[in-house]
């Protein structure tokens, strides 16, 4: 067992006090003298070709300062992956959905500003518009990009093993279809952005709810025209991303522009219904799953149709659909498998990164078809799990490496704990329990621009500054970079200082996305805390005539392991060095890359993902109201190997909010669009779940220490909300027999199917049958 | 069309003049005239409560109160709990809880869940559910939110419990 | 969203809101804000004037008087709730406060506002951007309804909580107008239309709700199926209570106003209450109200909600 004071603790977010005592300042919290406020002018027709826009009656409102549209600004394409841009700022010819952006207004104040907006005058000449992924493939659909003259702009096809062969070694086999709907991240913190710009140098600042905010400082100069250093992007807090806060978006563009053109700080602050309607959500998709497994269960092969309703642009598009095809590659050992998946344009909001990208649509037809199948070959769909499961160090036929895997462990776990051997198909009517496992990378591998920096300085008297470009959007990133840099230097948590994620100070880092941020900036930190080691401690070996292995450092002193007592103070171990005249000021400099020997292009390529891998089950236990078709959860168990942990709590926040999150997409939520525009963009409408809701939970934790991970962590911010979904519905199929293939699964859904099920009962049984 | 007045607003105590016109909120008189950016704006529409505060004891939504009804009135929001700089043992179990990731709603929570306790000392856990249901959080699962209030009220309940008594 | 331009009065006697109401056509009272403040905001209601019940004394709280419960317009769905007598006595009422959207909404939002509150539908309470994209609705200021595709109608959908709880204990308002006061049943101030959904005076207050005070003996129950167990507007909401001799039966959230199923009540009068009568006589209950799609929520659905709901309360009484 590894002797640790900092890391692995249930310590609170660094700035949790500043938080709670309403000191912590969110974009929208700050404001610059002689501030502006943007307002966005937006499609009302989800496709057609912009004739005019007649700003003149914004123009002439006192209090505007100025108007902006697509034509004025260079003709620059852009998109969080470079080869798939396919976005302007404004839009210049041409709408593609319901909330495009056509201009942006600035004004004195935000009521101005809102004034303004309604008085710009849009004229469009209107073109035919597709809102179905199914339809928008079809020959002589709507045309949506030229370049993509059937609207499918990415597609893959990944192939592994003898399919065919696969399939006809099977005793079974079965073709199923589901449905995954469009979910919201739904952020409580609205997207912001706020520019000031120094005319004398040409720099821009611009502080905004991003998560990534290298990606953003790439694309802002791009588009811009300026040099990528005339811009630096700082984030301040960020309340919650999921996903959604990935992209740069036309605030931030506008809010950059404006502050040049007037030489005045400008911002923009979204509604709520603009963060629904016009960010980006969970694409909707369309799968089909053919799987063939032998008398046991065990998968001999199987291969998956996936067609993806991308809405109007495709931000990630290429990666969604990558880990899409690449994830359904684990928690299973599947060695003969295809994944065919489309990204196909519809007229529609925009569908983008989402806590488990791509995957968790994959991951609700797959467990749903793994209960679906064990219940057709007669097998315990736990044991089917078990079967299927993949193992540490076996050879896997996309070239993951997988150093540790507690996925057995966590079915089994899981499986336990919400009382499988006494619960399942043992229920009253109307309750039931339901399992579904899945897998998720720590960040993503072998793609380009994904390394990670830090700087740690270790100042008199033992305080240390960190700089990292990690960025913290509520999940406690700054925290765990913390902790790991106070347990390699001895010193507690509140001695060590982070800025973060200012691309004007920090080194340079991806961002928040594919869960890897405790792995890469973690490792980053703790490489430059070594690096202060290495320069502090052979110093205080001599002093104390000890060899240098045989250092540790705890509690703000350093000392020979074993004989605590033979050491010195930090602080005076510092006094000590800097009065021997040694170089001041100890700065530690780390880096780190996923080793990645591997291509950089897994959309046509294969290779090692990622760093490490985490595994989960998550079991669910369900009531439902057999009157109205009300499904309560009562409860929910994760088993989650994230190797590791280091920081309980944290790694428990993230559960949490995962599992009822993934509740939510079970039965709660869904962005529906009447004609393309979305019906529900409020909190109200949306509605996700509340602490009503909230079912019992238990976080299982499964033990496993990762040779990459820092202190052998990994991952443990997205992969559980991959399948509480699957999960819920397999409960409810236990509780009342109804096998749904759609979600949400909706009360209406539920009563409907339940009156079904008793009309075929009752025709089942004619000599009964009065009526 | 209503001229612009001079609103009197008290909030934690302090005295603020502000000049506005009758349809100025509570939420945007705190944010944008008093500068106390403590109260957050999640939704402007009453469906989340990151916007609560007090007024007179009584929890409100800031985004559905005109800033005038809040004249004569005693405002507090979160940045007048804390006593020189001490939190309130309800902030400090939010933040020793983990019950705060993002932050974005913990402002408007722990106003919610003051009113509360102000109300009812000893909350069952179903009503502590009930009375807070109206804020929402997409972070935490609520899971270490409720963790962290029944913290509270079972810490009252001991203090309050008397001396020998069955705990 | 800002609110749009408005004066703003803040009277302090009935007499001087009434005043203020007739002095300014389209003038609106505020009380807790809670709908009234959302519809502004939205820019479907865009009163010149609002007139603050806020500094007018007396009109919160209940007291009990010959043989009558007289609740204040400004009493809230809090004080309600809190409210020992009206729980023992008025149990629906209770719960139908306590179902009002969150706990924030029912200590701020009021009794008068809760009877007074719009008709919902899907393609009215949206901003003014977003219904941008469409035609103006007939109950915005424009001909078209999108939800029934015609002119010149509207069902838009009365959701309160209140009403049907009230409607099934034989509540009475108080009216304040120009021309003095009166006294009617509540289902009188409902005028079944979507567009208009009030049938008041135009300068006309609510202000106060009076119960017999042994309605249905204490026997009544509201239950409210939202998709949340918080915030939502009811998908359906039914009340019942008992009487000797009978059952009244009322609900919110299927029709431009609460509705009462006289259908379902006659069919029970005089018969000896069991749970096979509510069974036989719940699927009658779907007939009870022009349902139809103003919410996300499928029409077969509600009416199904509507039996379901029935049972549920009716048997609560059995
Ligand atoms: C997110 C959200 C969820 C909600 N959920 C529900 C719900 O589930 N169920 C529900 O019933 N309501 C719900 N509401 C609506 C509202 O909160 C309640 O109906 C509340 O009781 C309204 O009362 P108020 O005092 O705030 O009304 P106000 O908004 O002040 O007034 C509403 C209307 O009534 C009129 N009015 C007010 N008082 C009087 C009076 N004394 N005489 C004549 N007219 C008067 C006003 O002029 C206005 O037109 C919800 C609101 C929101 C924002
Ligand atoms: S901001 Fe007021 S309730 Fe959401
Ligand atoms: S902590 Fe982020 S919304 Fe609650």
């Amino acid at each position: 067992m590894k002797q640790l004071n900092v890391v692995g603790r249930r310590l609170p977010q660094h700035d949790a006090a500043a938080k709670a005592m309403g000191q912590a300042q969110f974009t929208d919290d700050l404001r610059l003298p002689g501030m502006l406020y943007g307002r966005l002018v937006r499609s009302t027709i989800p496709h057609g070709n912009i004739l005019h826009i007649d700003t003149s009656a914004a123009l002439a409102l006192p209090g505007v300062k100025g108007v902006l549209t697509g034509k004025d600004i260079p003709d620059r394409v852009y998109g969080i992956v470079p080869k798939a841009k396919d976005e302007h700022a404004l839009a210049r010819d041409k709408v593609r959905y319901i909330g495009d952006e056509v201009a942006a207004v600035v004004a004195v104040d935000p009521e101005t500003a809102e004034e303004a907006a309604r008085l710009v005058r849009v004229e469009y000449e209107e073109l035919p518009a597709v809102f179905d992924p199914l339809e928008a493939i079809k020959e002589g659909a709507p045309v949506i990009h030229d370049r993509h003259p059937d609207n499918t702009s990415v597609r893959i096809h990944k192939q592994f093993g003898d399919v065919e062969a696969g399939f006809a070694a099977s005793a079974y086999v079965f073709e199923d279809s589901f449905y995954s709907q469009a979910v919201n991240h739904a952020p409580l913190e609205p997207h912001a952005a706020l520019a000031s710009y120094d005319p004398q140098h040409g720099d821009f600042t611009i502080w905004t709810s991003t998560q990534i905010p290298y990606f953003l400082k790439r694309n802002l100069a791009t588009t811009m025209g300026v040099p990528e250093n005339k811009v630096r992007v700082i984030k301040p807090k960020v309340g919650g991303g999921f996903g959604q806060k990935l992209d740069m978006f036309a605030k931030d563009f506008c809010a950059c522009w404006f502050a040049r053109e007037l030489s005045r700080p400008v911002k923009f602050v979204y509604e709520r219904e603009e963060v629904f309607q016009n960010t980006r959500q969970r694409h909707p998709m369309y799968l089909t799953v053919k799987t063939g497994v032998n008398k046991q269960g065990k998968i001999l092969a199987q291969h998956i149709t996936a067609h993806a309703d991308g809405g109007a642009y495709n931000s990630t598009a290429p990666l969604m659909i990558t880990l899409s095809a690449f994830f359904v590659m684990i928690p299973y050992k599947i060695d003969n498998l295809i994944y065919e998946g489309y990204h196909v344009y519809t007229n529609k909001p925009v569908g983008g990164a989402m806590r488990g990208h791509g995957v968790p649509q994959p991951r609700f037809a797959i467990e749903r078809q793994v209960d679906l199948i064990a219940k057709r070959i007669g097998v315990d769909p736990v044991k089917m799990r078990l079967l299927n499961a993949i193992k540490a160090g076996e050879p896997h036929p996309a070239g993951f490496v997988i150093n540790t895997c507690g996925f057995a462990e966590s079915v089994a776990a899981a499986a336990e704990a919400i009382g499988w051997e006494e619960k399942r198909g043992k229920l009253p009517f109307g309750r039931g329990i339901g399992v579904a496992g899945s897998a998720w990378p720590s960040g993503v591998a072998n793609m380009a621009h994904l390394s990670s920096g830090a700087v740690v300085e270790l100042f008199r008297e033992g305080r240390v500054n960190v700089l990292s470009g990690a960025a913290d959007i509520g999940q406690g990133a700054e925290t765990v970079i913390c902790q790991i840099v106070a347990e390699r230097l001895g010193v507690p948590l509140e001695d060590v200082h982070i800025t973060a994620a200012d691309t004007g100070t920090c080194p340079l880092d991806a961002g928040t996305f594919g869960s890897g941020v405790t792995v890469r900036a973690g490792n980053a930190a703790l490489s430059a805390a070594n690096d202060v080691r290495d320069q502090l401690f052979p110093f205080v070996a001599d002093h104390l005539h000890c060899d240098l292995e045989d250092l540790a450092a705890a509690d703000r002193r350093i000392f020979v392991k074993g004989e605590p007592e033979r050491g010195m103070s930090l602080k005076e171990a510092l006094k000590e060095y800097q009065y021997s005249d040694q170089p001041v000021p100890i700065v530690g400099r780390g880096a780190w890359v996923p080793p990645a020997d591997q291509p950089t292009d897994l959309l046509t390529e294969n290779g090692n993902f990622a760093p490490n891998y985490s595994f989960m089950t998550q079991a669910a236990e369900v009531e439902v109201d057999t009157d109205t078709g009300k499904v309560r959860v009562l409860r929910m168990v994760t088993a989650h190997d994230c190797g590791q942990p280091i920081n309980p709590m944290l790694v428990e926040g993230q559960l949490d909010g995962s599992m009822v999150g993934g509740m939510g997409q079970a039965l709660y939520e869904d962005s529906t669009c009447i004609d393309g525009q979305q019906h529900n963009p409020s909190f109200l409408d949306y509605g996700f779940p509340t602490v009503l809701e909230m079912p019992n939970m238990q976080d299982i934790h499964i033990d496993t220490d990762d040779p990459l991970g820092p202190f052998g962590a990994k991952e443990a911010g997205e992969g559980t909300q991959l399948a509480p979904a699957p999960a819920i519905v397999n409960a409810i199929a236990d509780a009342i027999g109804v096998e749904f293939d759609r979600l949400p699964v909706t009360p209406a859904m539920v009563l409907e199917a339940l009156k079904k099920k008793a009309d075929v009962e009752k025709a089942d049984v004619p000599e009964e049958g009065g009526v | 069309m209503a001229q612009k007045q001079i609103l009197e607003l008290t909030v934690n105590g302090d005295l603020y003049e502000i000049a506005c016109e009758p349809n100025i909120t509570l939420l945007e008189a705190l944010r944008e005239k008093a500068l106390l950016t403590g109260t957050k704006r999640g939704c402007d529409l009453g469906a989340c409560g990151a916007c609560t505060v007090l007024l007179d004891g009584e929890a409100v939504l800031a985004c559905l109160t005109l800033a005038l009804e809040a004249q004569d009135r005693e405002v507090t929001t979160i940045e007048g709990l804390a006593r020189n700089g001490e939190m309130t043992p309800l902030q400090q179990a939010f933040v020793d809880y983990g019950a705060i990731q993002c932050g974005f709603c913990s402002p408007g929570f722990i106003m919610s869940a003051t009113a509360m306790l102000a109300d009812d000392p000893s909350p069952s856990q179903q009503e502590i559910r009930r009375r807070l249901a109206g804020n929402l959080c997409r972070c935490t699962g609520y899971a270490k939110i409720l963790k962290a209030v029944e913290a509270v009220v079972e810490a009252r309940a001991r203090v309050s419990a008397p001396a020998g008594g069955a705990l | 969203m800002r609110l749009p331009k408005f004066d703003y009065h803040q009277p302090t006697t009935i007499e001087e809101a009434v005043a203020a109401l007739a002095g300014s056509p389209g003038a609106r009272l505020l009380a807790g804000g809670t709908d009234l403040l959302v519809n502004m905001k939205l820019r479907v209601d865009l009163p010149q004037t609002l007139v603050g019940l806020d500094r007018i004394p007396g009109l919160r709280g209940s007291t009990q008087a010959d043989g009558r419960t007289v609740m204040g317009a400004k009493t809230t769905l809090k004080d309600i709730q809190n409210d020992p007598v009206l729980l023992e006595r008025y149990p629906a009422l209770v719960q139908a406060a306590r179902a009002v959207g969150s706990y924030r909404h029912q200590t701020m939002g009021t009794l008068g506002g809760n009877l007074c509150q719009n008709t919902r539908c899907r393609f009215f309470n949206q901003s003014q951007e977003w219904r941008s994209v469409r035609s103006l609705c007939y109950k915005a200021g424009g001909e078209d309804c999108h939800v029934m595709n015609k002119k010149g109608v509207c069902y838009s959908t009365y959701s309160g909580d209140v009403a049907p709880a009230l409607l099934v204990l034989d509540a009475r308002v108080r009216l304040q107008g120009p021309d003095g006061g009166r006294e009617i049943p509540l289902a009188e101030i409902y005028s079944g239309e979507g567009k208009s959904p009030l049938a008041l005076g135009p300068s006309e207050v609510v202000t106060a709700v009076v119960l017999p005070e042994n309605s249905a003996n204490g026997r009544s129950c509201y239950l409210k199926q939202g998709l949340r167990g918080s915030i939502d507007f009811p998908i359906v909401g039914a009340a019942v209570a008992r009487f000797d001799g009978g059952l009244r039966v009322a609900y919110t959230a299927v029709d431009r106003s609460p509705v009462r199923a006289a259908e379902v009540e006659a069919e029970l009068e005089g018969r000896e209450l069991t749970g096979e009568l509510i069974d036989k006589v719940a699927p009658l209950c779907r007939k009870a109200a022009t349902v139809t799609r103003t919410t996300t929520q499928p029409v077969p659905y509600k009416r199904e909600l509507m039996a379901a709901l029935f049972r549920k309360a009716a048997r609560t009484l059995v």
